[in-house]
């Protein structure tokens, strides 16, 4: 799905805010700060950060390799450790079992369970493995647009936030009316924000 | 307007492109003139097609498969008034040719399969050899949104402009001629 796969998809941004004068600097400072750290041998839930588009283990970017004539090519990383519903509702009641068991009880009270769902999760989140997400983006800085490389909305709002916090820049998807905004220049915009849906039949 | 206002607001520009592109392209056997670049390009529907009818709960879907002469289902489609929301297309410009799923809402670009090259087979991994596969990819998507664009273009001026009656009247004819 990414920029060298052999089926792409993408959608388009555009880059909102001015670039500072020092760029390049700017960019590898950004990209450092922000770049992706590894939670395998962690217990943190989640971690999101920069990596190679050509390696997601490569958060070190050697020789600026995020550079390619004017454009910026970077992968946005998403490690999170998930536990299924279905698995955390198990144990918690096997260990509801075992507490009733051992206590001699019939019932629990609503705020031990609430306890043992707690330590449930935690004990299962510890044990979880990070599950990886990759979107490749392609930032064209002489236009100020952006391709980012995956249709699906909760990436493309991970992405707009991310982006706001590494670079202070804003993104807005081109939707068509945007895009022939754009295309048609400001002496049309009054004319195109006139038009109502035709009927083809 | 914010932007989840604009897009249900405004859903209907990018259909009507779509379903314009269609036309256009069946009008001259799949060729379809670019003014502003001064040469034809091919554009040819085939194969993959989603209409939709209404919105929110009460919308319908009609997903049609099938060669370009079998498209006769979703020609129906556009005759009862549903609009084109998606379209696999095949774009040929100069020696290059795409295929892709267009999203008509968002104009999302799907499922490219961009034109093979030479330099896709050199495997080489040496820095430049890899900067210039991956200019190489960027510079294939970018010939093929500026392609898209002047399409859009061509569109936006003839649906802004004083002829876009005229071309409805052409529009409606297709969509109700026997295929």
């Amino acid at each position: 799905m990414g920029l060298l796969s052999s089926s792409a998809s993408f959608v388009r941004y555009t880059v909102e805010g001015d670039l500072p004068q020092n760029f390049w600097e700017f960019i590898a400072e950004r990209i450092a700060l922000h770049s992706f750290r590894d939670i395998d041998e962690s217990y943190e839930e989640r971690s999101v950060g920069w990596v190679s588009v050509l390696n997601m283990f490569d958060s070190e970017f050697a020789f600026a390799s995020y550079a390619a004539a004017d454009h910026v090519v970077l992968s946005l990383r998403i490690d999170e450790r998930k536990v299924a519903p279905n698995v955390l509702k198990k144990f918690c009641l096997k260990e509801e079992e075992r507490l009733k068991k051992a206590r001699q009880i019939p019932k629990l009270a609503r705020s031990q369970k609430l306890e043992i769902k707690e330590n449930v999760k935690l004990m299962l989140m510890k044990k979880a493995v990070p599950v990886p997400a990759v979107y490749d983006i392609c930032w064209n800085l002489a236009d100020s647009t952006l391709l980012f490389f995956s249709t699906s909305q909760k990436a493309q709002e991970l992405l707009e936030e991310f982006f706001k916090d590494s670079f202070d820049l804003g993104l807005m998807l081109q939707v068509p009316y945007l895009t022939a905004e754009h295309l048609l220049g400001p002496d049309s915009h009054a004319a195109l924000a006139e038009i109502t849906p035709s009927i083809f039949v | 307007m914010d932007l989840v206002d604009l897009i249900e607001e405004k859903r209907f520009l990018g259909q009507e492109f779509l379903t314009w592109l269609w036309f256009k392209s069946d009008e001259r056997g799949g060729s379809i003139f670019l003014p502003e670049a001064g040469e034809d390009v091919q554009v040819i529907f085939a194969k993959h097609m989603i209409l939709v009818y209404g919105e929110g709960d009460s919308s319908e879907k009609v997903i049609c498969q099938g060669l370009q002469t079998e498209l006769r289902e979703a020609r129906t489609g556009l005759a009862m008034g549903k609009k084109l929301e998606q379209a696999r297309i095949q774009l040929v410009r100069g020696e290059y040719e795409w295929n892709l799923s267009l999203k008509a809402t968002l104009l999302e670009f799907r499922n490219i399969k961009s034109p093979k090259t030479m330099a896709t087979s050199e495997e080489s991994d040496e820095p430049e050899a890899v900067e210039g596969r991956m200019l190489e990819h960027i510079g294939l998507h970018e010939i093929l949104m500026r392609t898209v664009d002047q399409l859009f273009r061509m569109f936006l001026e003839v649906r802004i402009g004083a002829g876009w009656g005229q071309e409805l009247t052409r529009l409606r004819e297709w969509v109700h001629q026997e295929k």
